[in-house]
């Protein structure tokens, strides 16, 4: 069992390799992906069944890698990796029976490529192969917008690729310079989050360095300022990237800060904290009123996704336990509440062929159980009480009043800043008399249950977060008493 | 059983929307009609039992289900508190609603959706009963955006028209503006009071704890909330829209769930309020002017709907005149008593709007007494027990508001409020007599009425009549039995007896006289208001207040959006990211242009090179 993390992450790329290397027919090959991510799921649920949530890094694998430059592989899982990556697993079998119908063979492969990409990330503790993870995760991303997306697809994949490999590049800088200060101080090479983090800086090249991380985090999110990538590359890339996009990467990017940012540059972040808490909060309702005037609803949630990642970032630079504590949750409701749109904005498509609002409407006439959906992940989204973001987002306004009362009330906003754009979306959506006579055929058993868990999940993260808060509270708890 | 009393609706409206989900098409209408108006029914019996153990002395009840969550001190549970307060809510708040319901069951029964109308009903139900129930105040806080987002269902029910949506959206958003101001009351205090525990009993206990500006400020952020929930200045725009929705659902909106939500958060926080005399004028003044507002303008409107929405807001800026004023029992009171009337006066208004083929104009009806004389003859005691005639119920609650602003020497408020009633008088009976006497002006085709809509109008005006007699005061020789009940902290005012017959007497001879003008202005003919002078004009237009919110909220967010989309975010942001990519261009065509293939520029660079090269070792060096 020691070596379960390392069978997570390579799995997927494992069978891809070996499905590309016997050339598998297409059924195959469909098989083959889904029962990789049922695979990895389940061991995922051991890997959640022996946690203790009590204790620190755990799992951990330990194996020289390159040893003359000090970069091992080392990876492990703590109670934040642990909320990323049982989400990672949760999405992928939704979403590859989503794409249940796609013929395009490397389709499939990019997205199993990707799994290992963004999984490896998660876990890894070295920063080398953090970095190497890091990349790979975009690789995927840039074909599948560049060549299976729409509209100007080819332009807007290099445009996320350039502007996430500035800040990669950035990142890349900062860790070759801390490996460096290793050598001066010690005398060997290490990239070990651990060893790095025994060193201290001196402040000016601290603040360099700490820059050169949150850049590629804050680009990931995005931020605003950060941000002109976002709604292209949502808007062109295919349902199942975006949904990666929206409920992995781009929480990736606040797991970034929170896991290599603290604890490296503990101190150096306090001098950042107010820069960082301005422009989330500019950011929760300039994304929301932006979202307003936006006529393609994959575009729209792009900026709704894009609002909400300021309020987990605000909360996150809000050192207490209860804005932590409602980051963490965030991240993984927003996930699944953000992931449920985005596929049920797909499956407008493949119904309608348009994701143009004012073509869109009366759905609500021709497909209950469509609409009931559909309003269900939209509701969430704007953080409806028995669902999960509810419970995140009192906790962010409570944690924002307890550091104080300014904060406090401009957080609050968020209760607002969804409710601006959604209900008029819904409205135009899939009420009112429809302006498309597009037959349009109402869910179906498939595609029922494939979105059946997700709401399930979300209604449970929403009536009783007690099932989970046990796993990460004592963690958070530590970490906030290590830091004061 | 309190678990049970909030859990049953929310099971029932769970299961009838799986129903209707899984086949969506018109059937089943004895199981909808079963398990919808089963679970209030049943749920009436647990309340009025639970009432009944306190009333013999049985202390407040606590139940708690499970626990919610447990982060740092925040450490909430799902948990049930029934003390005199909540008990008499939720025992007339069950026993009306399932009176409604019943209605429901006959109004809605050729609905399509039927069974997605009775879900939506008991989640409402289920929501204000946790609301209404829950021992802290992130639960309270949990019904009540539940409230919020069932009304947002019902009113959008007739979603096909695309305005009703619009009425959706008012209603949700404006409450949700209301819920902001709350969740930083409720978050204020949390943060004020950490680690001394979060239910409404220790909170009661530590509240001498908080400094007393910010519980100012607690206490005018948690009335931000009740201003949105329940219809006041300047919140209340969305309540006259709600009529979007099906009758049923006015009649449950406006009595028996969410708009006497907000008085009872604020008799619920009287342990606050008490402390904050000031806050409590202003919530005292926000009531006085919502009332007095809302009966100019219902004095207008010709819709009857739009006029009875308007009086419930009118009624409810009383109750907030009782609750800021400090006399928390009255403001309950009258929140009880309005139950009874204002139920019975929408279902009214349903079942002449059924019977006359969806018309709702007033001035488009006239002499129905005959056609429709049980309507007639219920709709007659509640405009009577609205507009305050002894001994109907509307006169006991109203008058021991009107007394209490009296005797707090506020003479502005009771200026107001005492006005107010005589106009409630005149408007009210200007529909009834619009209705029900005038000669119509076209022969109306008049509908029979389902007896599940008739008969409940019965029961609710037998309560209108009677349920004033729970609260009659001292003076008029009763022992005011609810007000005693309740032990809430009322402010103590004192006034003669003497001069409450005084008050009594002239609130009645007002309203006598707003009951004779509407008589001599349309118990003949009635003609619709016209505007042809300024002041109708404004009033007709509802003083132009939803047009002054487009202009100061709904156009500038929209006209950022389109800068932020045309301007900022192209121009900006992208525009600082092109300079750089096009510095890049015309470095790379600078290049390319040295680069041209011909052999005397290549020449030349090396010469240039050669003698940089050369004079570079010459001159720094020294080579020579």
């Amino acid at each position: 069992m020691s070596n379960i993390l390392t069978n997570i992450i390579f799995l997927p790329l494992f069978i891809a390799v070996i499905l590309g290397v016997l050339r598998a027919p297409l059924k195959l090959l469909k098989v083959g992906a889904f029962f990789s991510s049922i695979l990895v799921l389940l061991l995922v649920v051991f890997v959640i069944i022996d946690f203790d949530p009590k204790g620190n890094m755990q799992l951990i694998t330990y194996l020289p890698w390159i040893q003359s430059a000090g970069i091992f592989y080392y990876i492990g899982v703590d109670a934040l990796s642990l909320v990323v990556l049982t989400l990672i697993v949760l999405l992928m079998p939704p979403l590859y029976l989503y794409m249940y119908h796609e013929k395009r063979k490397g389709y499939w492969y990019n997205m199993m490529i990707l799994q290992t990409g963004v999984t490896g990330a998660v876990l890894s503790l070295d920063l080398m192969l953090f970095y190497l993870f890091w990349e790979t995760m975009l690789l995927p991303i840039f074909i599948m917008i560049g060549m299976y997306g729409s509209g100007m697809h080819q332009y807007n994949s290099m445009k996320i690729t350039l502007m996430t490999i500035l800040g990669s590049m950035s990142m890349l800088f900062s860790i070759l310079y801390i490996g460096y200060i290793y050598f001066e101080t010690y005398g060997i090479w290490s990239f070990s989050l651990d060893k790095l983090s025994l060193l201290s800086f001196n402040p000016q090249t601290s603040l360099w360095l700490t820059a050169g991380f949150l850049l590629a985090f804050v680009i990931k999110i995005p931020l605003v300022g950060f941000h002109t990538w976002m709604a292209p590359a949502y808007g062109s890339a295919p349902t199942p990237a975006v949904v990666i996009m929206s409920s992995i990467m781009a929480k990736l990017g606040i797991y970034g800060i929170w896991r290599f940012g603290f604890t490296l540059f503990e101190e150096t972040l306090l001098f950042y904290t107010p820069f960082i808490i301005t422009i989330a909060l500019i950011g929760l309702l300039y994304y929301a009123i932006r979202a307003v005037s936006e006529n393609n609803l994959r575009r729209m949630f792009a900026y709704s996704s894009g609002s909400h990642l300021s309020l987990i970032a605000l909360g996150l630079f809000v050192n207490n336990i209860y804005a932590w504590g409602g980051s963490l949750y965030f991240i993984a409701t927003h996930a699944l509440a953000s992931a449920g749109m985005f596929i049920m904005i797909g499956l407008t498509y493949q119904r309608f062929r348009t994701l143009d609002i004012n073509s869109l409407g009366g759905i609500a006439q021709k497909a209950p159980l469509f609409t009931f959906f559909f309003a269900f992940f939209a509701l969430s989204i704007a953080g409806i009480p028995g669902t999960g973001g509810f419970v995140a987002e009192l906790l962010i306004i409570i944690g924002a009043f307890k550091e104080n009362f300014i904060l406090g009330f401009l957080t609050s906003f968020t209760m607002l800043s969804a409710m601006i754009y959604i209900f008029w979306m819904l409205q135009r959506v899939l009420f009112g008399q429809p302006n498309n006579s597009t037959p349009f055929a109402d869910l179906n058993i498939k595609e029922t249950l494939m979105l059946l868990p997700l709401v399930i999940l979300l209604i449970l993260t929403g009536v009783v977060p007690s099932l989970f808060t046990p796993y990460f509270e004592p963690y958070l708890t530590q970490l906030l008493g290590v830091a004061s | 059983m309190l678990n049970i009393i909030v859990i049953l609706p929310f099971l029932s409206a769970f299961i009838m929307a799986v129903v209707y989900l899984s086949n969506t098409k018109p059937q089943r209408y004895f199981f909808y009609t079963l398990i919808g108006v089963g679970s209030p029914t049943i749920i009436t019996i647990l309340s009025l039992l639970s009432a009944y153990e306190l009333l013999n002395g049985a202390p407040t009840i606590h139940t708690t289900l499970l626990t919610w969550i447990n982060i740092g001190e925040f450490n909430i549970d799902i948990s049930f508190m029934a003390d005199k307060l909540s008990v008499v809510m939720i025992s007339f708040i069950t026993f009306i609603a399932t009176f409604i319901h019943i209605y429901a069951a006959g109004y809605m029964k050729d609905d399509e959706a039927y069974g997605k109308f009775f879900s939506y009903f008991n989640l409402f139900i289920g929501s204000m009963l946790l609301l209404v129930l829950a021992d802290n105040p992130i639960m309270m806080f949990i019904g009540w955006e539940l409230v919020g987002l069932s009304s947002y269902l019902l009113i959008g029910f007739y979603h096909t028209e695309s305005q009703n949506i619009t009425a959706a959206n008012k209603a949700f958003i404006l409450n949700r503006v209301g819920d902001f101001g709350f969740i930083m009351g409720i978050a204020l205090l949390f943060v004020s009071l950490e680690g001394t525990g979060f239910t409404f009993s220790s909170i009661k206990e530590n509240i001498s704890l908080i400094p007393l500006d910010t519980l100012n400020l607690i206490g005018i952020f948690l009335f931000v909330g009740a201003m949105g929930k329940s219809a006041q200045i300047p919140l209340y725009v969305w309540l006259p829209d709600a009529m979007a929705g099906p009758t049923p659902v006015s009649a449950l909106i406006h009595a028996a769930t969410m708009v006497t939500a907000g008085v009872y958060m604020v008799a619920r926080y009287s342990f606050i309020y008490e402390e904050l005399p000031d806050v409590g004028l202003f919530i005292a003044y926000i009531g006085a002017f919502s009332a007095l507002l809302a009966a100019i303008i219902a004095s207008y409107q010709s819709d009857i709907k739009k006029i009875l929405a308007y009086s419930t807001m009118s009624q409810l800026g009383y109750m907030f005149i009782a609750v800021g004023l400090g006399a928390y029992s009255s403001g309950i009171f009258h929140v009880f008593t309005h139950a009874f009337f204002k139920a019975l006066l929408f279902m009214g208004a349903g079942g002449i709007i059924i019977a006359l083929h969806h018309e709702q104009n007033i001035f488009k009806m006239g002499g129905l007494k005959k056609q429709l004389k049980l309507v007639y003859i219920t709709m007659f005691i509640a405009t009577l027990a609205i507009s305050g005639i002894p001994p109907f119920a509307g006169f006991f609650s109203k008058d021991a508001i009107l007394m209490t602003t009296y005797a707090s020497e506020h003479y502005l408020i009771w200026i107001m409020a005492t006005f107010t009633a005589g106009l409630t008088a005149f408007y009210m009976f200007r529909l009834f007599f619009s209705v029900f006497h005038a000669t119509p002006k076209e022969p109306l085709s008049v509908h029979s009425l389902d007896k599940s809509i008739t008969y409940p109008l019965i029961v609710l005006a037998f309560g209108s009549a009677t349920a004033g007699f729970l609260g009659v005061n001292a003076a008029y020789g009763g022992d005011a039995l609810i007000n005693n009940f309740l032990a809430l902290p009322d402010r103590l005012t004192h006034i003669s007896h003497s001069t409450e017959y005084l008050l009594g007497g002239l609130n009645v001879l007002l309203a006598l006289s707003g009951m004779l003008l509407a008589y001599k202005m349309f118990a003949a003919t009635a003609n619709e208001p016209i505007e042809n002078t300024f002041f109708s004009k404004l009033i007709i237009n509802k003083f132009y207040v939803d047009e002054f919110y487009v202009m100061l909220i709904v156009k500038p967010i929209h006209l950022s959006s389109h800068l932020i989309a045309n301007f900022i975010d192209p121009k900006i942001i992208d525009g600082f990211i092109s300079i750089q990519i096009n510095t890049y261009t015309k470095v790379a065509v600078l290049f390319s242009k040295l680069q041209n293939g011909q052999v005397r520029y290549y020449a030349l660079y090396i010469l240039t090179g050669l003698s940089l090269m050369s004079c570079y070792m010459i001159y720094k060096l020294g080579v020579i």
